[in-house]
Formats: C-alpha cells, sequence, structure tokens
C-alpha cells in the first residue's frame, strides 16, 4: 500500500522502457514481458452510474447519451444531488367549497433536489417539485436541434450521393459539379474552380436542400443598463458552471439547471504483442473481484528498499533489501549489473540454456476466439521510449543465487524458523521468513557534477526463475524459464563527501 | 424527447468528433447537436504532478506524452468509449503547426490504434451549420484570431488573416490593468478569465473614441469579486478589457482589418456576398458587444481613407449558427463527419504503410488531379 | 519502503483475544455498541461514537490518533435517527480523520485530516487523499482517489489496490509492537 502515498522508491523497467512501481506494472504470460499501463490497449468494458451503481449495457448507454437517467450534478458545484422529500406547499383555500376538499385530501408528498454541498435546490431554480421520487424532471432541449437535424439529413444525402457517383464511375473524370468535392482543398482545386462561371444551379439544386441561413444586419447590441447598473457577481455564472450545459450556457444562477451524472467506465488491459487480456474485471460495477488478474504484483519478485545507510560519495553504504516472492512456485534469483540483456532464457529438454523466442514460448491452448498469428492485423507498435535514468553509484552485487520458496498463506500462522532449509550465505542474506528474504548489499556513490541535489539513483538487473504454468491445462510439464528485468532504486541524497 | 433521438444511428458506428483548441477541447459525437462536454485543454503531467496546457509542450516527445495522457483521459473518462477501431474527426485550423498534427495522427494511430482519422479544416466544417457555400468565417479563440473567406465551398486560401488578437491577449490586458489598480497582486490566468467572463464587455465605438481622454464618460460600476481576498475590479478594467482587439497595431492591423484586408484580396465579384456573409465561430466572440463593435468598426473603417477607394460595400451581414459560438467548429464536425466518406479518411492501414499525414500545403497530395486526395 | 516499527507503551494498550490493541487514552461512547472485529488497532485520543448507533469494524483496521468515528443522522420531519456505520476490513483511518459515513467498504485508505461527510458510502478499495473533504451523500466507486475539497475523483488506483492495502494493514499491524522496557 505504500505504493500508494509514498513516491516511487524502487521502480521497474517496463518492455515500453517506461518506468514504473510494481503495483501499476501487467505481466503478460503469453510473451513473459513485463507490460504498463501505457503500453497495453485499454478498452472500455461497462458503463456505469458513479452514484446509484447502475450498469447498463451499452446498447443503453449509447441512447442514454453516457449519462444515469436518475443521478444528478448540482449545476453550481457539480457534486451529487439528492432528492428530498417535503410536504406540498399549502395553497390559501380560494373559496369555502375548495377549503372542505383540501381537509379531506391527504396532503401530497413532493420531492425536490438538493445539493448537500452548497445548498443549491430545485426550487431555488424554479423547477416545479414531482410527485414521483425518480425521473420526471423537465429536461432542456436545444432549441436548435431541428434545424441541426435537418443539416445532418442533408449531408447523409450528399454523402450518399458522392458514393454512389464514385462506385459508378471508377475510372477518374471531372466531378467538380458533385457538391462534395467541392470541400476539397487542393490548391488545384482552387485553381480549377477559381476562374470558371457560376455552376449551372440544377445541378447543385436538391430537393430536400434545407433553406439557406439569412446573414441579418442586425446583431446583438450591449444591455442599456450595462453602464450605469451595479452587478451582483454572485448572480452570474461562471465559466466552469456554463460549460457543463453546453448548449444553453445560461448566465444567470437561476437559469442553472440539474445535469444528469455521467457514467464511469470499468476497463480491461489487452496485451498489444498477443492481444490476451492482462487484466479484465468483472462485470458489476460493485464488484472489485477480476476475471482475468495478471498485475506484475503476482508474478514478479517484489523488490523494497528496507534501510540505507547516509550516503557519502566514494564510501560504500550498506544497503538492506526485501525480496518477496509472490508465486506459487520457488524461484531462483540473481542480481547482475545493469548491462546484462534482458532477453529471457529457457532451459531446454536437453538442458541447454537458449534463447526464449515467440515461438519456443508454450502458448497454451490458443482460446478459440483469438485468431491465428497470420490472419491478426499487423500489430501497431509505438518506439519504445529511451530510458534517461542515470545510475549515480556503484553497488556490490551478490556472485551467489538466492532461493525463495513459493507464496504460502498459511505460513503466516507457522511460527517455525524454516531458515535452516537453506544454505544462504550469513553475509548476503541477513533474514528469511517464508517466501520473503533480506539481503545486504553495499552502494558506492560516484562524485557526480551533474546530479548535484538529486537523489542517487542506482540500477541492476534482477534474475528470476518464472514457471509458465499455461501449459500445464495440456498436461505438459510446466516450461521454466529466466526472466531479467531492470530495476532503479532511488536512495536519497548524499549527505556530504569524505 | 431529445435524450432519445439518437435512436436512428444506434446501428452504426459511432464517430467521434473532436475539436482540440488551445485553451478548450469540445468532444462529442458525429450527429448530434451538442458537444458532450467542453473541457480544458490540459492535463496533469504524471512525473511532475502539475497541471500543464498541452500547447505549452517544449519538444515533439513531450507533446507526444502529453497528449497520450490526455487523450486517455478524454476517452476514457469524457467520451467513454473504447478508442481501439473507432472513426475519429478531428478540426485542425488550416494554420495547425505540421509538427502538431503529425504528432497528433501518430498518438492516435501509434498509441489509440484509432480506425481513422478524418482531419477537418475548422473554417471549411464550419459552414455546414449554415446550410450555404459562401461564408467568411472568423474565429477568435484564445491564441489567436484567423480568417479564411468560403466562396461557393472553396476556402479562398490567399485572403487568409491571422493575428495573435484573442482571449490570451485580453488576459494579458486585464491582468495588466488590475495589477496597476491594485499593486502585488497576484492572480493566476484562470481567475483572471473568470474575471473577464463574469464582469467585462466590449464597449461601444463612441465611448472607446473617449476612453482616456479629458472628457471620458464616467466608467461603469466597479464589482466585488469574492476569493480569499476579495478584489475591487474598476469599473475602467471591465470597459478596456476587450480595446486591445481594436486597438491598431504598428502595421495598422486589428480584428476589423482583417475583415476589410481578406475582402480585398478576393476577387471583386465575390466581395459583397462574403460581406454579407460573415459568421463570427470562438469562444471569445461571445463577449457581450462583440458583434456590435465589431459592425460599427467595420462601417468607420469602411469610410476611412483606408479603404474608402478600395472597397464598395454598403453593408455587412452576420450568420447565427444554430449553436454558441465557442462550439460551432465542432457542431461543423459533427454534421460533416455524419457523412460516412471513406475516401476522405486516412485509414489505419494507409496510415501505417505511409506514415505521414496528408497536407494540403504538401505537393505530394497536391500533385495529382483532384481524383485521389484523401483527407483533407 | 518498508514500513518501521512504531513502538507503543504496553501499559497504555489494552490487547484483547481476539487481537485488538486499544489505546486507554481514547474516547468510546457506549462501547456495547462498538464491535471491532480482531486485530483492530485504535489508537490514542481516538474516538468512536457508539451511544449515537451501532459502529462495527473488520479485521485489521487501523484507527489512528485523534480519529473521530461518528455515524450519520438523516432527518426525518419528526426529529433525527441515527444510522449504523459499517467499516470492512483492512481500513486505515489517518490521523485526525472524521468519518461520518454510513459504510466505509474493505481496503480502504482515508488519508489525514480527511473528512467524510454524512451518510456517504465509500465503496471497497477506494482512496481518499489526505485533507480531503468529501461532501455529505457521496459515493465514492471503486479503484477511485478521491482529493481536494469538496472531493473529487482525480485518478484511478492499481487493479492490485486490494492485495497492495492487506499488505499495508497486516505489515502495519505486525510492526506495531510494544517498546522494550
Amino acid at each position: 500500500m505504500a505504493y500508494l502515498f509514498q513516491p516511487d522508491y524502487v521502480r521497474y523497467v517496463c518492455s515500453c522502457g517506461s518506468l514504473k512501481p510494481i503495483s501499476k506494472m501487467y505481466f503478460c504470460r503469453h510473451c513473459l514481458k513485463i507490460r504498463c499501463g501505457y503500453c497495453v490497449c485499454h478498452e472500455a468494458d461497462s458503463h456505469y452510474c458513479p452514484n446509484c451503481m447502475e450498469n447498463l449495457p451499452s446498447a443503453e448507454v449509447r441512447l442514454k447519451k453516457n449519462k444515469c437517467s436518475n443521478c444528478f450534478d448540482c449545476p453550481c458545484c457539480f457534486q451529487t444531488l439528492c432528492t428530498r422529500a417535503g410536504q406540498a406547499p399549502l395553497r390559501p383555500p380560494a373559496s369555502s367549497a375548495d377549503a372542505k376538499q383540501d381537509v379531506k385530501a391527504t396532503p401530497k408528498k413532493v420531492y425536490y433536489l438538493s445539493c448537500s454541498l452548497c445548498r443549491w435546490t430545485s426550487r431555488d431554480a424554479g423547477i416545479p417539485d414531482q410527485y414521483v421520487a425518480t425521473g420526471g424532471w423537465p429536461e432542456q432541449e436545444n432549441p436548435n436541434s431541428t434545424r441541426i437535424s435537418t443539416l445532418i439529413d442533408f449531408h447523409k444525402v450528399l454523402a450518399s450521393k458522392e458514393k454512389q457517383e464514385q462506385q459508378r464511375k471508377k475510372f477518374p473524370t471531372k466531378r467538380t459539379f458533385l457538391q462534395y468535392e467541392k470541400f476539397g482543398l487542393t490548391s488545384a482545386m482552387v485553381r480549377k474552380r477559381a476562374g470558371k462561371p457560376l455552376e449551372p444551379k440544377s445541378l447543385i439544386q436538391h430537393s430536400d436542400q434545407p433553406a439557406p441561413a439569412v446573414a441579418n444586419e442586425e446583431v446583438d447590441d450591449l444591455p442599456a443598463g450595462i453602464f450605469t447598473e451595479a452587478v451582483d457577481i454572485t448572480k452570474i455564472t461562471t465559466l466552469e458552471q456554463r460549460l457543463q450545459h453546453p448548449d444553453v450556457q445560461a448566465e444567470k444562477i437561476n437559469e442553472l439547471r440539474p445535469q444528469h451524472k455521467q457514467f464511469l467506465v470499468k476497463r480491461s488491459q489487452r496485451c498489444r504483442g498477443c492481444e490476451h487480456n492482462v487484466s479484465k474485471p468483472e462485470y458489476s460495477p460493485q464488484s472489485i473481484k477480476f476475471k482475468i488478474q495478471l498485475a506484475a504484483f503476482y508474478h514478479v519478485p517484489e523488490i523494497r528498499i528496507v534501510t540505507c545507510e547516509p550516503l557519502r560519495v566514494g564510501v560504500a553504504s550498506e544497503l538492506l533489501l526485501k525480496i518477496c516472492n509472490p508465486t506459487q512456485h520457488q524461484t531462483q534469483i540473481s542480481l547482475l549489473p545493469l548491462d546484462t540483456p534482458t532477453t529471457p532464457t529457457t532451459v531446454t529438454a536437453s538442458g541447454e540454456e537458449q534463447e526464449l523466442k515467440r515461438e519456443n514460448i508454450q502458448m497454451g491452448s490458443e482460446s478459440p476466439n483469438l485468431l491465428p498469428l497470420a490472419v491478426r492485423q499487423i500489430s501497431v507498435t509505438e518506439d519504445p521510449k529511451p530510458i534517461t535514468v542515470v545510475s549515480g553509484a556503484e553497488i556490490a552485487l551478490p556472485e551467489c543465487p538466492l532461493f525463495l520458496p513459493p507464496r504460502d498463506d498459511a505460513a503466516e500462522y507457522d511460527e517455525t524458523n524454516d531458515a535452516s532449509h537453506f544454505q544462504d550465505d550469513k553475509k548476503v542474506v541477513v533474514w528469511r521468513k517464508g517466501n520473503k528474504i533480506v539481503v545486504r548489499l553495499h552502494v558506492t556513490p560516484f562524485a557526480n557534477e551533474q546530479n548535484k541535489g538529486e537523489p542517487v539513483i542506482v540500477g541492476f538487473v534482477l534474475r528470476h526463475g518464472y514457471v509458465n504454468t499455461l501449459a500445464t491445462l495440456e498436461h505438459k510439464a510446466p516450461q521454466k524459464s529466466e526472466l531479467n528485468v531492470q530495476l532503479f532504486l532511488t536512495l536519497g541524497n548524499l549527505v556530504g563527501t569524505a | 424527447m431529445l435524450r432519445y433521438e439518437g435512436i436512428r444511428y444506434i446501428s452504426d458506428k459511432q464517430m467521434v468528433v473532436l475539436d482540440i483548441g488551445s485553451a478548450y477541447t469540445k468532444f462529442g459525437y458525429a450527429g448530434e447537436a451538442t458537444p458532450r462536454g467542453i473541457i480544458r485543454t490540459e492535463v496533469k503531467c504524471p512525473e511532475s504532478k502539475e497541471i500543464r496546457r498541452i500547447f505549452n509542450y517544449i519538444d515533439i516527445d513531450d507533446l507526444y506524452q502529453l497528449l497520450v495522457e490526455f487523450l486517455h483521459l478524454l476517452f476514457f473518462r469524457h467520451v467513454a468509449i473504447s478508442p481501439k477501431d473507432v472513426r475519429i474527426v478531428v478540426l485542425e485550423s488550416l494554420l495547425t503547426p505540421t509538427q502538431f498534427r503529425e504528432t497528433l495522427a501518430k498518438v492516435l494511430f501509434r498509441h489509440f490504434e484509432v480506425g481513422s482519422l478524418m482531419l477537418l479544416p475548422t473554417h471549411l466544417a464550419t459552414i455546414s451549420t449554415l446550410g450555404t457555400d459562401t461564408v467568411l468565417v472568423l474565429d477568435v479563440g484564445y491564441q489567436e484570431a484567423t480568417l479564411i473567406p468560403v466562396y461557393e465551398g472553396v476556402p479562398i486560401l490567399k485572403a487568409w488573416q491571422a493575428l495573435p488578437l484573442a482571449a490570451c491577449a485580453v488576459h494579458e490586458c486585464i491582468k495588466k490593468d488590475l495589477t496597476d489598480s491594485i499593486p502585488n497582486l497576484r492572480i493566476p490566468e484562470k481567475t483572471v478569465e473568470d474575471i473577464k467572463v463574469r464582469t467585462c464587455f466590449v464597449t461601444t465605438l463612441e465611448r472607446s473614441a473617449k476612453l482616456g481622454t479629458d472628457d471620458a464618460p464616467s466608467p461603469p460600476p466597479a464589482v466585488k469579486y469574492p476569493g480569499l481576498k476579495t478584489i475591487e475590479i474598476p469599473g475602467y478594467v471591465r470597459e478596456r478589457a476587450f480595446e486591445v482587439l481594436w486597438e491598431r497595431d504598428n502595421d495598422n492591423l486589428s480584428i476589423s482589418t482583417m475583415i476589410l484586408d481578406a475582402i480585398v484580396k478576393c476577387p471583386v465579384d465575390t466581395r459583397r456576398q462574403l460581406a454579407e456573409n460573415i459568421l463570427l465561430i470562438g469562444g471569445t466572440t461571445m463577449a457581450k458587444g462583440f458583434a456590435s463593435r465589431l459592425k460599427s468598426e467595420l462601417n468607420t473603417l469602411l469610410k476611412s481613407d483606408l479603404y474608402s477607394d478600395k472597397l464598395k460595400i454598403q453593408t455587412f451581414k452576420f450568420h447565427k449558427a444554430p449553436s454558441k459560438p465557442n462550439y460551432t467548429a465542432w457542431l461543423g464536425g459533427a454534421i460533416f463527419g455524419i457523412a460516412d466518406l471513406p475516401a476522405r479518411c486516412l485509414t489505419k492501414e494507409n496510415y501505417l504503410k505511409s506514415n505521414r499525414v496528408p497536407d494540403w500545403v504538401c505537393l505530394l497530395d497536391n500533385q495529382k488531379d483532384d481524383t485521389s486526395n484523401c483527407g483533407i | 519502503m518498508e514500513p518501521q516499527d512504531i513502538y507503543y507503551d504496553k501499559n497504555e494498550y489494552v490487547e484483547t483475544a481476539s487481537g485488538n490493541k486499544v489505546s486507554r487514552q481514547t474516547v468510546l461512547c457506549g462501547s456495547q455498541n462498538i464491535v471491532l472485529h480482531g486485530k483492530v488497532i485504535v489508537q490514542s485520543d481516538a474516538i468512536i461514537r457508539g451511544d449515537l448507533a451501532n459502529v462495527r469494524t473488520g479485521r485489521y483496521c487501523i484507527i489512528s490518533k485523534n480519529v473521530v468515528i461518528r455515524p450519520p443522522f438523516k432527518k426525518f420531519s419528526k426529529g433525527v435517527a441515527f444510522f449504523p456505520l459499517q467499516m470492512g476490513d483492512h481500513v486505515f483511518v489517518g490521523e485526525r480523520a472524521v468519518v461520518n459515513a454510513a459504510v466505509v467498504g474493505s481496503y480502504v485508505y482515508i488519508g489525514k485530516n480527511a473528512v467524510i461527510g454524512r451518510r456517504c458510502i465509500l465503496k471497497d478499495c477506494c482512496y481518499i487523499e489526505d485533507g480531503a473533504v468529501v461532501p455529505p451523500e457521496t459515493v465514492v466507486p471503486s479503484f477511485t482517489r478521491f482529493s481536494g475539497s469538496p472531493a473529487t475523483c482525480t485518478e484511478d488506483l492499481p487493479e492490485c489496490t486490494q492485495d497492495l492495502m492487506m499488505d499495508f494493514t497486516k505489515n502495519y499491524y505486525q510492526h506495531f509492537l510494544p517498546a522494550k522496557m
């Protein structure tokens, strides 16, 4: 959780070159690569109202313009409005006959909207109270909607005409009489058009062409009293309030109307390399569970800084790191210098090490909805970002590999010390419990004139064994591979020179 | 009911229309009458945690990162759609730096993998909101005022005008006036914008002539502006805020000369029609009194020595688009975009093959006859 | 960063059979209405108003110093009624925070000096930043981070928030140790 409120002290390098904390990364089991929010493909999975948690199928979301029909935002402060119940205000009886009826009738319950933050109510705005608790609030219509829809219809007709023409005449001809073609913007076009006489009217006139707008010499003048009348700024809306409702953009506070609350989306993430999902949430907006959850936090060993001695240029300081194995398999870890290549390797059946390529990754059974590689679209790839971080210290890395037992949730209650199972170098491994170890390393900052005042950053490559359980679905032996990931640790500022 | 008007488009794929302005971005779907929302074109930088404007980018790489962050937020928080394979219409000024449009296309195709992109010139798309073909479009936004006359659906490019006279200049002016009257005042631009929108207006030509002289008219009442510390905005600040748009600079240029100069550059037989079909778009033209001041400035200039010989126009007529001026360009895109024309779109496949965006300034896209122009 | 050990005075804290560690310097009004579900830490000068309505917490909740937990009320035409306050597992409430919510889900982080308004509903896996003021009757959806006054959704949380939060509260409990005499 420290990841949520602390600066990112330990950053992993993603396949795309971004530096991110492990909490924000994914691990694609199919490509055996680390991915992050920048290099996966996000998809909007389901829409839901953040207030009433209602979720709707996407067709209905489109119909409702991505807004909740029951929940409203305050037009003043943009917080959620609550529906309040009240009694209908008693009207003074007009005649004695009415008065008798009123006595018999039970007082009706009425509802109005109110903001609990800025105290705006629908009564202030002059919106009549409703007799039902949900819905029924008057909608504001765009005054120009009919004009716009005729224009849209006209453009649709134009477009279909142009399409027809294009299909009829596959060979190039002069098509300048086409309405649409005139919107082209090549200079050749302009030259052609410029010297021409007016087009014959019959060709551009369509029967369903909407009446063109008429320009007017009259324009809105300044309000008469603007030079003399005092302005009460509290009655004038701010730009933010106006833009909340683009088609009205009311100027006076009492013309503001409640706005339907916008839906939020639940997102799923897909690896761009292999099109498999790396994260897919459950459909319900209430649920925090996932159907597919391949966060790096569950697959890649996590490294945390425990303590670091004050750093001095040229002096070795002790650095304690905690390493945690989140997987269900024992893993072997080695820390290597930063210039180690990060291509994954695997051990073949004959026992020799070979580079892991796309072809020899056991993909598991391809799910039927994934197209075979050849048919799939050309994958669009962005260029990886260059890494701009520079290491500011020398780090002494242990030569022997470190073993981490699998994660065991029951071990938490187990008090026995199992450190004896592993032949650890006591100089390196200072503590061991369950799937976690603490290792001692030494860092020696160099004198660096450029990065004065900046915190010291040190980098290394973490090599960890990874057991790909995908293949076990097909009763094959799980594939073991060695993966390398670059890491950068921010250790803190120099306290002085030796 | 309006909320259900979309029912007839429910079967076809949605098309997202974006108008990325230098201050505000308008977004929504093609075929709708209003944008879904208008948000500031700025984003919180993930590293430094500060709010940055997209257009204040340092270099191309920086712009790329800013656009990725901004569009990600736009797609998933505001438009709420998966951008993959979606069709996009982007409105752009003809004067957009090539750097910007190429980076935008790269972000959309390479990062978001959109299906196709249609880049529409703002001024040209705007005329589809009127149903006429001849309009002189003046766009006064945040960074600059741009003007392109469109005659019979063809933009007269040689008559284009652009001046850095827009909201940004107005803000500078208000800020200067306020700091002069209240020393040690530090106000962020956001507050200046709010002061402008809520209190300032464009004064009349008669009063403007007398401002600063001995017989200056009595200024409008001052306004108390609440905040952490209430500041009083003097009346003259309110009145003078927009004067910078009309004061002619060293080259004798202002918003009103832009219109006249453009008309002068147009062929003689188009002039009267253009002058009688003026459309004002952009948020700054929504200032109170903008249009009436523009009209009186134009009429006065017409009689002056500068133009009385060159122009024989009698009247200026203004159009009213069926929208608020600050999103008229977006509406143009939303109407134009509904026409599904594959020939004018740049598809993902084509982009990945050629790795470039067709551009009207580039000879490569102009050499052939008008049969194969894709994009604009 | 690995959390540092926090030492407390053995005489100040009461440890129950279920592992709750409650400071003696707290104000627990109506203690019969307060249920702490085990391994909960309530630090000094915290106030829990069980006298107004029931307060239930899940396991591994951390109530920091000077926190006020107060069941919310609702006004009716005939007076006022208090509602019970439910809190899930693995919840952290930062120092001097005021919690008036109706429901606080599991794996929720409430920052220092935050104010959670009346009858708010905090769903599972959400994060209220330090000093945020959540207006009354707000619903905070899962995997969102709220900040500011009035608090608004500013960011999304990572998918593994549940485990990050579990790890954090468990670690906190393990590092909350009696001072050696």
